[in-house]
C-alpha cells in the first residue's frame, strides 16, 4: 500500500471517528426525527426515512439512495461498506390561537451500516425515526375545589421516540432489476411526566412520571428496475403490525399501524445532472379516531459532480393525525451540498430545509440544518 | 484544508447540538395529550375512630419556662406563681484567691437577683413583680396549696414604671432592665439589700423564692428557668480573722437548682372531649382508618384534619398558643412513640370556638408511601407545659362534631395511551 493511500484511509478513519464522536454525544432518547405539534394528540410525528443527501432533494431521491433506509433495494448497489449518520437542529415557531412560540431541538434521525455480502447480496442495519414523541406543553387552567376556584399550571412532557431499528437485504438479479426485502423492529421509549403547579401553595404539586416502553414489528420490500439507461423507476412497500405502549410492563394501548406503499422516477439525462420524483402513501387511519391516511410527494434534483454536487428539492403532504376531519398539510423546499474526502471515503452532506404546516388553526414555520457523515473505509 | 474543514463542520454541529427548547403553551384540546391530570376530593367522614386523651407528658417543673399569671375570670381565678430554689456556697468560703484558706460566710452585704422575661403580654399596664421568701424545702412535689399564701414579701418592682425610667434603671431601688430586641425578652435585674439578702450559713447559703404577679388587667408572662434564669449574684463577707466584720468577696453567680410552677386551679379532668394542651400538658390520639384507594392513588396533594371544639379555648387572652399534628412510630396508646420527622401545626386563640384545621398532608403522604407505618395521629401542644392554654375537641363520638379529614388526590395519569 503506497504512502498517499495510507494517509487517505487514515483521513478516511479520523473522519469516521469525527462522524461517531459528534453522532453519539447526546443520549440516544434524541435519537428522533422531526418534532410537530400535530403528533402530540395522535402517535407521534412520522420521522423522514431520508439520508441528508435525499432530504436536500426534499426525499425524492430517497427510493433511489442506499444510504436511505426508505427502500432496500438501492442497496444491491452499495458496493463497499458505508455508514452513515445524520444530524439536525431545527428552529420551529408555532402559531396557534394568537400565539407564537419559538421552539428549538436537535436531533439525530439516522445511523445505519450497509455493505456487499458475496457478489449479488447486500446487506444493511442501522435504525432511523419512526415516530417521535418529543414534545413538552404548558397549560394555563382553573378548578373548582374545596369550594374555592383554584388556578394552576400543568406541564405536560414526553421525551423519547420510537425507533425504527432495521435489518435488510438486497440482491440485482439482473443489469435492470434489483430487488430488496427488509425486517423492522419498532422499539423505544419515552419518559412522560405530568405536573401541576397550583396558585394556592395549600395544594402540593402533582408530579407523576412513568416510563413508556413501545414495540412493533414490520416487513417491507422493494423493486428497482432500470427502465432505459439514466432512468429508473422503483417502488415499495411496507407493513408494520402494531405499536404496544407498556407502563410498567402493563400493556396501556395497542395501536395499529399504517401500511404504505410509494414510488418513483430517476432520470440521469447526464452524468452532471439527476432528478427524481416520488410519491408515498400511508394508512395512517388504522390508528384510529383523529388520523387520517396520508399521501405526500417530493421531487428535487442533483447537479454536478458527485464530489460536490448541489442538490434541491420541494416536497408536500399530509399529516397523519390532527384536530377536525380534515389532514394537516405540510410543504417545504430545500437545498443542500455535499463534499467528498479522502478520495471518497467520508463525505459531509449539509442540508437546509423549510417546512410550513397547516392545519387546525395551527401553522409550524421550520427551519431545519442537516449534517450528514458517510464513511467508506 | 481538509481539516479545517471539518473542524469547521465539526463546529457547527457541536454548537447546533446545545440547543433544546420544547416547551409550547398548549392549545387544548387540540394540541394537547388526550389524558388530563384527575383530582379528586373527598370527606373522610368515619374514617377516624377509637379516639382518646391523656395527660401528664410534660409536668410543670419538666417545662422550660416558669409560668406566672393572675387571671380572674367568671369561673375563678387562674394563679400561678414561679417558685424556685437557688443553692448556696456553703457555711465557708475562701478569704483570698492565692489561697485555698477559707473563713466562715459572715452574711451577705447584698444579692442581685437577675430573671428572664422570655414572654410576656405587652398590652397589659402596670405589671408589678412581687417577691417572696419560700421555705427552702421546695421540690417536685410542692404544691400550690403547701406553699400560697406567700407570706415572707421581699420586694415589689413594677416592670412597667422600671421601663419607663432614664437608662432603665432606677437609682433608688438599684433594680434595672435591659430589653433584648433581638430575643424579644426582658433581663430584670432586682437589688436585694442587706435585710432581704440573707445568706444563712447553716443553711448553706441555699435561698426559696416565690413570684406573684399582678396588672391592672389580666397578667401572665413567663420567666425563663436554666440557662435562661433565675441567677443569683451574692455580695458575702467572709471571716478572714483579721479585718473585724469580715472581708468582702464576690464569688460566682449562681443559678436555680430547682424551678417549677404552683398553679390553682389544677385542669379540668379529662372527660370524653379530645384534649389538647394545658400544664400538665395533654395529648389526644386519633386513629385512622386510611382508605386503600387514597393509599393506592398516584399522589395526595392536600389534607387537612377538622376538629371541632367543645367549648372555647382556654388559656390567657394573649397567649395564643400552637397545636401540632404528628404520627407515631407504633401504637402503644398514651404511651405511643411519637414519629418526630414530620409535623403539621396550627394555631389556637384562646376563648375561640372557631373549627381547628391542620394541615396534615405531609402524614398522609408518609402512610401512602410507607403502609407500614400506624395511621394514628398524636394532637398535641407544640411547646408542652409552656402555656396553659388547652383546647377540647369533639371526640368520634359525637357524630354531629366528629373529627374529619378531608382529602385531596390525584389519581394514575394515564401515561402511555394515545
Amino acid at each position: 500500500m503506497s504512502r498517499a493511500v495510507r494517509w487517505t484511509g487514515g483521513r478516511a478513519v479520523g473522519t469516521a471517528v469525527v462522524a461517531v464522536t459528534l453522532l453519539s454525544a447526546s443520549p440516544p432518547v434524541r435519537l428522533s426525527g422531526q418534532d410537530s405539534q400535530f403528533g402530540i394528540r395522535g402517535l407521534g410525528t412520522p420521522g423522514r426515512w431520508e439520508s441528508v443527501r435525499s432530504r436536500s432533494t426534499g426525499g425524492a431521491f430517497g427510493p433511489f439512495d442506499p444510504l436511505s433506509p426508505l427502500m432496500e433495494a438501492p442497496l444491491a448497489d452499495i458496493g463497499q461498506l458505508t455508514a452513515t449518520a445524520a444530524g439536525g437542529t431545527s428552529h420551529r415557531d408555532v402559531a396557534v390561537g394568537g400565539t407564537t412560540t419559538a421552539l428549538r431541538a436537535t436531533r439525530f434521525p439516522l445511523m445505519g451500516v450497509a455493505g456487499p455480502v458475496g457478489r449479488r447480496v447486500a446487506v444493511a442495519a442501522g435504525f432511523t425515526t419512526y415516530l417521535d414523541k418529543s414534545w413538552d406543553v404548558t397549560l394555563r387552567d382553573s378548578l373548582l375545589l374545596r369550594g374555592v376556584l383554584q388556578r394552576h399550571t400543568d406541564e405536560l412532557t414526553s421525551d423519547g421516540s420510537v425507533a425504527d431499528v432495521r435489518l435488510a437485504a438486497a440482491s440485482r438479479l439482473s443489469r435492470r432489476i434489483a430487488i430488496g426485502a427488509g425486517v423492522h423492529v419498532l422499539a423505544g421509549s419515552t419518559r412522560m411526566t405530568a405536573e401541576r403547579r397550583f396558585d394556592d401553595s395549600s395544594f402540593q404539586r402533582v408530579r407523576q412520571s412513568a416510563e413508556v416502553r413501545y414495540d412493533g414489528l414490520g416487513v417491507s420490500g422493494s423493486v428497482l428496475i432500470g427502465v432505459a439507461p439514466g432512468l429508473s423507476i422503483a417502488g415499495w412497500a411496507r407493513s408494520d403490525n402494531r405499536l404496544r405502549a407498556k407502563v410498567a410492563e402493563t400493556t396501556s394501548a395497542i395501536t395499529d399501524l399504517p401500511r404504505m406503499a410509494g414510488g418513483g422516477l430517476l432520470f440521469a439525462p447526464s452524468p452532471s445532472a439527476r432528478v427524481a420524483a416520488s410519491a408515498v402513501w400511508r394508512s395512517w387511519s388504522r390508528a384510529g379516531v383523529g388520523a387520517f391516511d396520508t399521501w405526500s410527494w417530493s421531487a428535487g434534483a442533483e447537479f454536478g459532480s458527485r464530489r460536490m454536487p448541489i442538490r434541491l428539492g420541494a416536497r408536500g403532504g399530509q399529516m397523519p393525525s390532527g384536530p377536525g376531519t380534515k389532514a394537516p398539510t405540510e410543504v417545504a423546499g430545500s437545498l443542500g451540498t455535499g463534499r467528498a474526502f479522502a478520495q471518497g471515503r467520508a463525505l459531509i452532506d449539509l442540508g437546509l430545509e423549510r417546512l410550513e404546516r397547516r392545519g387546525g388553526g395551527l401553522i409550524e414555520r421550520v427551519w431545519t440544518v442537516l449534517v450528514g457523515l458517510t464513511v467508506r473505509p | 484544508m481538509t481539516r479545517r474543514r471539518l473542524a469547521v463542520a465539526g463546529a457547527v454541529l457541536l454548537v447546533a447540538a446545545c440547543v433544546e427548547r420544547l416547551t409550547a403553551p398548549g392549545d387544548c384540546p387540540d394540541y394537547c395529550p388526550s389524558g388530563q391530570i384527575t383530582i379528586v376530593d373527598t370527606l373522610l367522614t368515619t374514617s377516624i375512630s377509637r379516639d382518646s386523651s391523656y395527660r401528664g407528658y410534660v409536668l410543670a417543673y419538666q417545662s422550660s419556662v416558669m409560668l406566672a399569671a393572675h387571671l380572674p375570670s367568671a369561673t375563678g381565678t387562674l394563679d400561678s406563681r414561679p417558685i424556685f430554689r437557688i443553692n448556696g456556697y456553703g457555711s465557708r468560703f475562701r478569704i483570698s484567691t492565692t489561697d485555698t484558706t477559707t473563713g466562715a460566710i459572715l452574711g451577705a452585704d447584698s444579692a442581685r437577683l437577675q430573671l428572664y422575661l422570655v414572654r410576656r403580654d405587652t398590652a397589659t399596664h402596670n405589671l408589678r413583680l412581687h417577691l417572696y421568701r419560700l421555705p427552702i424545702t421546695i421540690d417536685t412535689s410542692t404544691t400550690f396549696g403547701s406553699v400560697v399564701p406567700f407570706t415572707d414579701s421581699l420586694r415589689s418592682v413594677n416592670i412597667d414604671t422600671l421601663l419607663a425610667q432614664p437608662g432603665r434603671k432606677d437609682t433608688v431601688t438599684g433594680d434595672s432592665v435591659v430589653v433584648d430586641t433581638v430575643n424579644h425578652r426582658l433581663v430584670l435585674s432586682l437589688k436585694l439589700d442587706s435585710p432581704t439578702a440573707r445568706y444563712v450559713g447553716t443553711d448553706s447559703g441555699t435561698v426559696a423564692y416565690g413570684i406573684r404577679i399582678a396588672a391592672d388587667t389580666l397578667a401572665s408572662l413567663a420567666l425563663g428557668k436554666g440557662s435562661f434564669g433565675p441567677v443569683l449574684q451574692w455580695y458575702i463577707r467572709v471571716d478572714s480573722g483579721a479585718t473585724p466584720g469580715g472581708v468582702a468577696r464576690t464569688p460566682g453567680t449562681l443559678g436555680a437548682g430547682f424551678a417549677s410552677f404552683v398553679f390553682n386551679p389544677p385542669p379540668a379532668p379529662l372527660d370524653s372531649t379530645l384534649a389538647v394542651g394545658g400544664v400538665p400538658s395533654a395529648h389526644s390520639l386519633l386513629r385512622v382508618a386510611f382508605p386503600k384507594f387514597i393509599r393506592d392513588s398516584s399522589q395526595i396533594i392536600r389534607g387537612t384534619l377538622f376538629l371541632v371544639p367543645a367549648v372555647p379555648a382556654r388559656g390567657a387572652p394573649a397567649d395564643s398558643f400552637v397545636i401540632e399534628a404528628r404520627t407515631v412510630f407504633a401504637d402503644f396508646g398514651a404511651k405511643s412513640p411519637i414519629d418526630p420527622r414530620l409535623g403539621d401545626t396550627t394555631v389556637i386563640h384562646p376563648d375561640s370556638t372557631r373549627t381547628v384545621k391542620i394541615e396534615v398532608t405531609n402524614l398522609l403522604q408518609l402512610w401512602a408511601a410507607d403502609s407500614t407505618h400506624p395511621t394514628v395521629l398524636v394532637v398535641r401542644p407544640q411547646a408542652e407545659a409552656q402555656f396553659f392554654g388547652e383546647i377540647r375537641l369533639y371526640p368520634s363520638v359525637a357524630p354531629a362534631f366528629r373529627p374529619t379529614l378531608q382529602v385531596t388526590f390525584v389519581r394514575r395519569f394515564p401515561f402511555g395511551v394515545p
